[in-house]
């Protein structure tokens, strides 16, 4: 750009391209006038019911007493008046007012003798005659963070997280021996692992995302996730592989990137579980976590496919290993003491993008290394094996 | 923009989108209660507290004034009607009922849009003697066509089916009082549950000619419940309209006085309904048709439409509970108390 220098003619033609860019602004505001002041066109607009509607974010379960973190998403305040817990009117507190605006939170805590492992039924009642349900499957006490809670939550990040990860690069020995065609079917295993894990996470993000009120567009949450780690993702590979070009460095990258990406797929994931912990679901069974050890195992065995012919330092292997497996601690974190589900549908959203841009990362690699002796078939199970492997494994979760 | 520019303006705008959706928008902090529901103070000190006996119930009021119509008053509030003497001596009773549409404050906060008769839920008690001449003018003042059906004896033309009056009609009911009893009457126009539902119900009360025993209280309880959503579900439950009434208003009453209560239920979409009074026992009299108690219990169940006269007398004083024992409508509005005193 060259700013010096302005001659008058130049400043009355930037005058005009500004009149252009503001002219249909302007008429914009006369038809939005236009239709507000003849009542919309005559057309009566006023719904014959209020439209309300009411996301529950969190439920919290603490001694003696229940608490919904509540947002209202419909176009008007509300106002809750009444709260029943299992078929019996409670009384209630609301944070800071029981009159929420649009887009609002509030905290509705309610003093209730609940039992551990019984179901719950809670509706809150708004002026307006309008009913919201919200269901306990399992009432446990919610972890709160610091002490215990804070340390288990870390524990069973670590479980899920960062142990598997670890367990699956002790492989790296074993998997220098083999030869190129076992290596590139390696890679193509984990090329399966990643577009197993992404298409799993988008259907987590959407299961998350249908359950935001319809001001949040949940599915468009979905997509910025997805589409803006990707971007990013490739956008950050290639910043770097223009200044050192070697085959060496390039694979280190790309561990690098695949525990990026598997990184924050764990995120997700801790996510996800800590959510699930705190409002008492996961309680339904340990078997779960135990699942996502042996699922996460193949993570690690992602992050040393690239670099298996080359001599990581020890360090370096700590580094990624530590990259792929320890956001789950964090996830667990988010999702056990602050999570609120556009949170979990962004976080999974990216999860996905992350290993959706990384699953193609080392596709390119492998069409590369197609260039010398094509061997599509062993991509092909090797990529199958990857997901199926997936699949089973996910037997256990799901 | 050059590369590096973008890796960094990527994430800030990522990290800024966070943050944002993070914090949501917070409400501006609103201490105005408007008197609805229990104030902070009581729930806050409640949560965890050992004082806080769970019971169920509003701990705020409805707006009587507003509503038109106190649950205290209709306990005891009979319409006799315009009393007249026909040519063969017979008593000749004329009432009006006027159907209209009515915003009302059903519990603590909440409003509904309640079908009345005469503004009012459970509707006018009508009253008279076994063999008047009854006289019932309905106008319709609401945008919907409605009837009043008698759950009386009376002939076909009279039986509030057949003739549905539309919005700003009228018709005339007229028909002897029998059998003796206490009766329900409602609307009669499809789809029928909405009709009642929505409160279009009350009592009739004939009294057999050489009358009861003369009793110290009489009340008149109509048991109901309230889908504030439409969805054929109630959420609500109460006896007189207003869940938990008379458990934050007992009814006071007094030892060794002769209650008598005429109980109906208009309980729509659940199956059936009950009354269940606390440490004592009465005499059950079903539908009122004889003078014999049918029971002596403390607990009786109704159908839609059934209804009964109970009688009892209290010997101690103090608080005494009646409500359905389908805990769920006890725990969901249809609880009171009766305060004896001395």
């Amino acid at each position: 750009m060259h700013t010096a220098g302005i001659k008058p003619e130049e400043t009355a033609g930037r005058l005009r391209t500004l009149a252009y860019f503001l002219f249909p602004v302007v008429l914009l505001a006369a038809v939005i006038a236009l239709f507000l002041a003849t009542d919309g066109a005559g057309l009566n607009v006023e719904p014959a019911a209020p439209i309300e509607n009411l996301v529950f974010e969190r439920i919290v379960l603490i001694n003696g007493a229940i608490e919904l973190h509540i947002r209202n998403t419909s176009p008007e305040t509300i106002e809750i008046a009444q709260a029943a817990v299992k078929d019996m009117i409670v009384g209630f507190s609301a944070l800071p007012a029981r009159r929420v605006p649009r887009l609002g939170k509030a905290v509705v805590t309610i003093p209730y003798p609940w039992v551990d492992a019984e179901a719950y039924e809670i509706r809150l009642i708004t002026s307006n005659a309008v009913v919201f349900a919200a269901a306990i499957e399992a009432a446990s006490e919610t972890r709160t963070f610091g002490g215990t809670g804070f340390l288990g939550f870390t524990l069973i990040g670590f479980y899920v997280g960062v142990i598997p990860v670890f367990l699956g690069m002790l492989w790296f020995p074993a998997l220098r021996k083999l030869g190129r065609r076992a290596f590139i079917w390696l890679m193509a295993l984990t090329v399966g692992l990643l577009l197993f894990l992404g298409i799993d996470a988008v259907n987590e993000a959407l299961e998350v995302a249908w359950e935001l009120g319809s001001p949040f567009q949940g599915v468009g949450l979905v997509g910025i996730g997805i589409v803006g780690t990707a971007l990013l993702l490739d956008a950050l590979g290639k910043g770097q592989s223009g200044e050192t070009g070697n085959e060496e460095g390039k694979r280190r990258r790309i561990a690098v990137m695949v525990a990026l990406g598997i990184g924050l797929h764990n995120l997700g994931e801790g996510l996800a579980i800590g959510s699930a912990y705190s409002v008492g679901e996961a309680a339904l069974g340990t078997f779960f976590v135990i699942g996502f050890i042996l699922q996460n195992i193949t993570e690690g065995l992602g992050i040393i496919a690239p670099i298996v012919k080359q001599r990581p330092t020890l360090r370096f292997l700590a580094g990624v290993g530590a990259l792929g497996g320890a956001p789950a601690i964090a996830g667990t974190w988010i999702g056990g003491f602050a999570s609120t589900p556009i949170l979990s549908t962004l976080f999974l959203a990216i999860g996905a993008g992350a290993v959706f841009e990384v699953a193609y990362e080392i596709g390119k690699l492998l069409k590369k290394g197609d260039g010398k002796e094509p061997m599509p078939l062993t991509v092909w199970s090797g990529v199958m094996a990857g997901m199926l492997l997936m699949y089973l494994t996910g037997l256990l979760i799901k | 923009m050059n590369g590096k520019m973008k890796t960094i303006a990527y994430p800030a705008f990522f990290c800024s989108f966070l943050i944002l959706l993070s914090c949501g928008v917070e409400p501006k902090q609103e201490h105005a209660e408007s008197g609805m529901g229990q104030t902070m103070s009581h729930t806050v000190a409640v949560a965890g507290s050992a004082e806080m006996a769970f019971m169920p119930g509003f701990r705020g009021e409805v707006d009587t004034v507003a509503n038109g119509f106190d649950p205290m008053s209709i306990l005891t509030d009979f319409d006799y009607g315009r009393v007249s003497t026909l040519p063969d001596g017979r008593t000749l009773r004329e009432y009006e009922l006027r159907a209209e549409i009515k915003q009302l404050e059903v519990a603590p906060g909440i409003m509904y849009e309640a079908w009345t008769y005469n503004g009012r839920v459970p509707a006018p008690t009508l009253r008279a003697t076994e063999g008047d001449r009854l006289l019932i003018r309905f106008v319709n003042a609401s945008p919907h066509p409605h009837t009043v059906h008698f759950h009386t004896i009376h002939p076909a033309g009279m039986d509030g089916v057949f003739e549905p009056v539309p919005p700003g009609g009228s018709f005339t009911y007229e028909f002897d009082a029998v059998p003796f009893g206490v009766h329900p009457y409602h609307c009669h126009v499809m789809p029928l549950a909405s009709h009642i539902s929505r409160g279009l119900y009350g009592a009739i009360i004939i009294d057999p000619k050489q009358g009861r025993p003369k009793a110290d209280h009489e009340f008149v309880m109509v048991m109901s419940g309230l889908d504030l959503d439409f969805d054929e579900a109630n959420d609500l439950y109460a006896v007189n309209f207003i869940p938990f009434y008379y458990d934050r208003h007992p009814i006071k009453i007094k030892t060794n006085a002769l209650v008598r209560i005429y109980l109906v239920n208009m309980l729509e979409f659940d199956q059936s309904n009950s009354f269940h009074l606390h440490a004592n026992f009465f005499n059950y009299y079903p539908t009122g048709t004889f003078l014999v108690a049918g029971e002596y219990t403390d607990t009786i169940a109704q159908m839609q439409a059934q209804r009964g006269i109970l009688e009892f007398t209290y010997t101690y004083p103090g608080l005494y509970m009646f409500h359905a024992h389908k805990t769920e409508f006890a725990e969901l509005g249809w609880t009171g108390l009766f305060e004896v005193e001395e």
